[in-house]
């Protein structure tokens, strides 16, 4: 199908999109597309205007603090994520995220924080926000506000966004001492949205888990963490019994959907096995931690 | 690019003009804003060698390589290549003589009715162009966003091994 | 253009080798010309209105807003749709079934998701979908039939009024005394299969374009596996004249009348005799359920033989059909008829959700197979309680009647049963329609290999022992099976069973269990067997449809132009199979020349011979095929006795070596084609064949099966379950096929490997998926899983070439990937979890549910 007609700017500045976005009821940034086009094309969506912002300089910069802290713009691809070497080393949970969204047309054109913004209940992004008490950097005429991972996600495809928001950035802040990370997820084919995925960072010290960040996607109306498991965790060593306790407690929790790709009961299940794995993976890491 | 005097304002159901270098060459076309970059290449500049299977961005049938990255055509708007540089299938002959993917994927009998092979390709060529030194697994992660409905993929995968070998020494791979 | 090797000659020297592709040429650089690539200017496009209900009545619709958008020609309605289209006729019907009269648009009721009720034309696609969204149709829900225990319930809401109800069809034949096997066997083992929806989904979908060329020229060129049946179709269909009118044209026209007459004279002296022996009883219930089908019978009738001046129908490169574009799609025929209206071009280019929801589905149906058998192993009685969903309307023309038929003909497999009997339910419910799709009757081998892996598990003996112990071998031949057919040392089944067993080593299987379970994996292996009739013996076609082999006939033609060019006109319909190459090895070793001096003439109905099928059925091979080696001796002979004539040598003394054709060991004083071609214009000679003037013209028609025989494989496929995720791997696969002598190994290995891949879709990956109220939930690519590189393995192919007595040995390969892999994969997994699977379909949630993971929800 072809998508519907809308009007379309393309700003070159910031402050010219976000006097666009304010001064439209039914507008939406495009930067990479690749959310917003297929919806538009399968006509389940059809907004009056369109913002391409990808002409806006410093849009596109991944910016690196003292301490670790990494920004993302908006206009930064999935790709250009998954090749930084800064991202890899500062926040390799983010790096470990990249590889499995979509497919590599898909990770060249689309965004980090489009991913983000879209919110799609199965896609990585969120979640690792999630994992990393990431900070949603959203600007419009009225200024800006930092807005936390865990008040950012609202519902199916809904955020926290103002409509004449634009998400300019997310900040993922500096990792704590003896941080590791995973991204663990289970799809149908390779590059499909998840039948269930984990974002999962532990916080070592030593040996024991001293904080704990469970992430999940593809098993609820959005990215959820599972705070009582992430609970019986830490003050352990992610032992077995630990984790069988954690296993349970996220089955418990969790309430997912099913479709006709997975069951309930099957993404419940699933969920357990990605805690154990992750954990598994996690707690057997030696050397640098991350 | 950041003075307010390049912004771009098109109204609802209006036109617009997209200059870009597509195979080598500088054109400018005037599309309905709404138009896919597919659309433009398939209609307005009769470049129908990259197709449309799904037009929602999994089959992979369009892709195509914009400023030496793959990517799917159908999930870009025209106006967003305004100013790109594009090869599709048609460019990738030089003087008549095949590129290696080309040479290759006819040697291995890589693709049957072909709908999805110009896709295949693109996704190949830029693929290589970014590291040719590819396992068979690393392949098939890489053109695992191309369906192809017809050959079951071991001679697309065999065509692009027997490409790397050609780059490499000269040797084609082919008995 | 590159080298390709494709040069060299002599009599034999292409066929059996990897010739590289013909086609490939102008695919590989994206000068393919596919249905979408053709846009004349000024081409208007249309879209289509579709029902979002499973099941509703139409109680408004209103177009005025859609009609007003700028840009839109016309909007046209089920409704006032009548008044330029005839109902669609049943084709191929079968005693007992009801088939409906339908139109190409629905007006009063929509029976699926997507049923077409309005069309719209505009300048664009793009406008003349703004176009469907502005159509405001109101509808009156009604109950959806989405299961085949809904529709079998005799108290649901019938689609269609006349049949009463939503069972079509419900007919059993016994083969055999079945009853007394059941009685005397040792034991009677019964399962329940069920295989749910599945699609074709080539990568190009449907389309249709109508070009008006200056002069009011009319080509259609369409997406199609059989340009002359859409060609039919159109003029049938797509126009509506008065039996008064059409019957008037027919008395008028004489050339056209006489034409008729005799050829139906010729009919009838051929094969009057077939025709008394099949009985018209599926005319007669359709007649008596719906009378009007003869008043429309007659009225089409009429109209088709009043006029000739039907459009042409061309088709040049088509993006894969498996089936799908073997049917006539109602969106074509509306096409047709609103484009023949307004005298304008008109495109249509199904987009995916259309395909999706209305492109063709398959593979729908419960089986119910009871086996009896001796301790010993023998298996000795097969009953089958077969029950297809052929979804909202009928497959036009090849859906669930035949289907039912070949699968009931082909239910007993290889196995020496002494009876068998088939009961056949063909159920009506509110889906997609169900197609022909790369073997179509896959299921009864699916059911079948199932059924036989379950016995030997209960008997407590090997997968392998119980095939090769009740299997057919050599002397066993000639036999008969119990439905028909007649079996010969082509159906050489236990031969690629043993062999395949061979390569599997089977042997080293505990060690791979040992290393998968290692690695929290569970490792199964499967054995699936199979015969099919590519093109099959030749009382094979007469088992399933008596008095209808005339339909598989196959036509050819061999000429050469006055300048020397030699061509093979074809009546097949290539759509990846790779005809232009297969067809030049076997013109091009019959003829004495190189590949690229043989051109292959396809496609278009004025010149491409007439043939209602085109290309499906794996008759490409075997039929096409033999029609091309027919007329390619036949060119032969008269080449060879024009050159001797000139050369003053005796006929058998004529060789033809690099196109040089010359008494044998004389070569330095041959002639070329052209030289021959020269003097036959100079001598008078040339001959009128389709579309000009020829030196040379040989025409020619390979029946039915002609020397026919079997195509035949065994399928191992090796899984490994990953028992916490339910996800499956595959990490090896072996097809030990057996088509005879091959044309073209890579090809024949090309079609072998797809077909496993969709074997490998319809198990782990693919559902055309509905709900139990029947709305669609896979309109995507994101629902409709097509699997990828990442998930088909390599795949073994081993040939073997057994010979058949015929003369023309090549036998067909299309299908036989698709036919074999559900039956070997399900057969692995089952043996990996060590429980019985009853269904095709096993995704992640349904492998952990057999594993007794988690519960149902």
């Amino acid at each position: 199908m072809k998508a519907p007609p809308f009007a379309y700017a393309r700003p070159t500045t910031l402050d010219s999109a976000l006097e666009l976005l304010a001064g439209n009821d039914d507008a939406k940034v495009l930067a990479g597309g690749q959310s917003l086009l297929p919806v538009m094309n399968l006509r389940l969506g059809a907004p009056a205007l369109l913002v391409d912002i990808s002409r806006i300089p410093m849009l596109d910069r991944i910016v690196v603090d003292d301490d670790g802290a990494v920004t993302i713009g908006a206009l930064v691809t999935h790709a250009a994520v998954e090749a930084s070497p800064e991202i890899a080393s500062h926040q390799p949970i983010v790096a470990a995220a990249a590889p499995h969204i979509g497919h590599r047309a898909i990770r060249n054109r689309g965004t980090c924080v489009g991913s983000i913004a879209h919110a799609d209940p199965a896609a990585e992004m969120p979640a690792v926000c999630l994992a990393t008490d990431a900070m949603m950097i959203a600007t419009s005429t009225r200024g800006d506000r930092a807005i936390p991972a865990a008040d950012f996600f609202t519902g199916f495809l809904e955020t926290d966004l103002a409509d004449d928001e634009l998400l300019a950035a997310v900040r993922f802040p500096a990792s704590p001492v003896g941080a590791r990370g995973t991204v663990v997820e289970v799809a149908r084919r390779h590059g499909d949205y998840a039948l269930a995925g984990l974002a999962c960072r532990l916080v070592f010290d030593g040996d024991t888990i001293t904080d704990a960040a469970l992430a999940y996607f593809g098993v609820g109306p959005h990215a959820q963490r599972v705070a009582p498991a992430e609970a019986a965790l830490v003050g352990t060593s992610g032992d077995d019994d630990a984790l069988d306790e954690a296993v349970r407690l996220v089955a418990a929790t969790l309430d997912p959907p099913a479709d006709v790709h997975g069951s309930a009961n099957y993404r419940r299940h699933l969920a357990g096995v990605l805690c154990r794995r992750a954990v598994t993976e996690l707690r057997s890491e030696t050397g640098e931690a991350r | 690019m950041s003075d307010t005097m390049n912004e771009t304002h098109v109204a609802l159901g209006g036109d617009t003009t997209i200059s870009c270098t597509v195979n080598g060459q500088a054109v400018s076309v005037e599309v309905p804003v709404r138009t896919s970059l597919s659309d433009m290449l398939r209609s307005a500049l009769e470049l129908t060698g990259t197709h449309l299977g799904c037009e929602h961005g999994v089959c992979g049938a369009c892709t195509i390589v914009l400023d030496g990255a793959a990517v799917r055509s159908c999930l870009m708007l025209a106006v967003q290549a305004d100013g790109t540089e594009i090869r599709t299938i048609e460019g990738l002959a030089t003087d008549g003589t095949w590129h290696p993917i080309q040479q290759a994927m006819h040697d291995h009998h890589g693709f049957q009715c072909a709908f999805c092979s110009p896709g295949f390709m693109m996704t190949a060529v830029a693929m290589l162009e970014d590291d040719p030194n590819r396992t068979e697994a690393e392949i098939r992660e890489e053109l695992g966003g191309n369906l192809c409905r017809c050959t079951g993929y071991e001679s697309i995968i065999d065509g692009v091994l027997g490409a790397i070998a050609e780059m490499r020494d000269g040797d084609g791979g082919v008995a | 253009m590159s080298p390709d090797g494709n040069q060299g000659s002599g009599l034999g020297a292409f066929t059996g080798t990897s010739v590289k592709r013909v086609e490939d040429h102008r695919l590989l650089v994206g000068e393919g010309r596919y249905v979408a690539d053709v846009v004349p200017d000024g081409c208007l496009h249309a879209a289509f209105v579709r029902s979002p209900f499973p099941h509703a009545r139409i109680t408004g619709i209103d177009t005025a807003d859609a009609k007003r958008l700028p840009g839109v020609v016309t909007v046209v309605t089920g409704a006032e749709i009548e008044a330029l289209t005839n109902p669609i006729l049943p084709f191929l019907a079968l005693p007992g079934l009801y088939t409906p009269l339908y139109h190409c648009l629905s007006s009063e009721r929509v029976r699926f998701v997507g049923d077409p009720v309005a069309i719209v034309v505009a300048s664009s696609r793009a406008i003349a979908e703004d176009a469907v969204e502005l159509v405001d149709v109101t509808y009156e829900p009604l109950p959806g039939i989405g299961t085949l225990d809904a529709a079998l319930d005799t108290a649901s809401e019938p689609i269609w009024p006349k049949a009463k109800g939503n069972l079509l069809y419900d007919h059993t034949n016994d083969h055999g005394d079945v009853d007394a096997v059941f009685a005397d066997a040792d034991h009677v083992f019964t399962e329940t299969f069920r295989c749910p929806r599945q699609s074709n989904q080539p990568m190009e979908t449907r389309g249709i374009l109508v070009e008006f060329s200056a002069d009011g020229e009319i080509t259609v060129r369409a997406a199609t596996q059989a340009p002359h049946m859409l060609r039919w179709q159109l003029a049938a269909y797509a126009r509506k004249e008065s039996a008064a009118q059409a019957v008037k044209a027919f008395a008028t026209n004489t050339e056209r009348r006489t034409a008729f007459v005799d050829a139906a004279k010729s009919f009838f002296a051929e094969r009057g005799e077939a025709l008394q022996a099949s009985d018209n009883t599926a005319m007669q219930t359709q007649m008596k359920t719906d009378p009007r089908t003869a008043l429309q019978m007659m009225r089409t009738g009429a109209q088709l033989l009043g006029r000739d001046d039907y459009p042409h129908v061309t088709a040049d490169d088509i993006g894969g059909g498996f089936g799908a574009k073997g049917s006539v799609a109602r969106e074509e025929i509306a096409v047709a008829a609103v484009a023949f209206a307004l005298g304008r071009s008109v495109s249509w280019i199904e987009d995916r959700m259309e395909n999706l929801m209305d492109g063709g589905q398959a593979r729908e149906e419960e089986m119910t197979l009871s086996i009896a058998c001796d301790a010993d192993g023998t298996i000795r009685g097969l009953d089958v309680d077969l029950v297809l969903d052929q979804g909202a309307y009928p497959g036009n023309p090849i859906g669930a009647p035949i289907t039912v038929r070949i699968m009931e003909v082909m239910q007993p497999g290889a196995y020496r049963f002494e009876a068998f009997r088939q009961r056949s339910r063909i159920v009506t419910t509110n889906k997609g329609k169900y197609v022909a799709y790369r073997g179509p009757w896959a299921n009864e081998t699916w059911a079948r290999e199932r059924m036989v892996n379950v016995v030997a598990r209960r008997l407590g003996i090997s997968q392998t022992e119980i095939r090769r112990k009740n299997m057919y071998g050599d002397e066993d031949f000639p036999a008969t099976m119990l439905t028909g057919p007649s079996l010969d040392v082509t159906c050489s089944v236990r031969k690629t069973l043993e062999r395949a067993e061979e390569l599997a080593d089977l042997p080293g299987l505990d060690a791979l269990r040992a290393d998968a379970a290692a690695r929290g994996k569970r490792l199964g292996i499967g054995f699936a067997s199979y015969h099919e009739a590519a093109p099959g013996p030749p009382d094979y076609w007469e088992s399933v449809n008596p008095g209808t082999s005339a339909l598989l006939d196959q036509p050819a033609t061999a000429s050469v132009d006055t300048d020397g060019k030699i061509k093979i006109w074809t009546s097949q319909m290539p759509h990846g199979q790779s005809h232009e190459t297969t067809y030049a090895q076997l013109a091009a070793d019959q003829l004495g020349v190189g590949i690229d001096d043989i051109e292959l003439v396809y496609g278009h109905t004025s010149r491409a011979p007439f043939d209602l099928l085109g290309t499906g059925g794996s008759r490409g091979g075997p039929v096409g095929g033999g029609a091309v080696r027919k007329v390619g001796r036949g060119l032969r002979a008269a080449v060879v006795a024009k050159a001797a004539d000139m050369l003053e040598a005796n006929v058998d003394d004529i060789s033809i070596v690099d196109g040089n054709i010359h008494v044998a060991g004389v070569p330095a004083r041959g002639l070329g084609y052209a030289d021959l071609a020269a003097r036959v214009v100079a001598d008078g000679e040339t001959v009128e064949g389709k579309d000009g003037t020829y030196a040379f013209n040989v025409e020619d028609t390979y029946t039915s099966a002609g020397d026919g025989g079997w195509s035949v494989a065994t399928h191992v496929c090796w899984v490994e379950v990953d028992i916490e995720t339910g996800l499956v791997d595959i990490p090896r696969y072996l097809v030990v096929e057996d088509c005879g002598p091959i044309i073209n190994p890579a090809i024949v290995d090309g079609q072998a490997r797809g077909g496993v891949a969709q074997g490998i879709g319809a198990v782990l990956y693919e559902r055309a998926a509905y709900d139990d109220d029947a709305n669609l939930q896979a309109s995507t690519y994101m629902d409709y899983l097509i699997p990828t590189a990442t998930e088909v393995p390599r795949i073994e192919v081993e040939h073997m070439e057994t010979l058949s007595p015929g003369e023309n040995d090549h036998r067909g390969v299309g299908e036989g990937g698709m036919i074999g892999a559900p039956a070997a994969i399900t057969n692995a997994i089952e043996d990996a979890l060590d429980v019985t699977v009853n269904e095709q379909y096993l995704p992640p949630t349904r492998i952990l549910e057999l594993a007794g993971v988690i519960e149902p929800d």
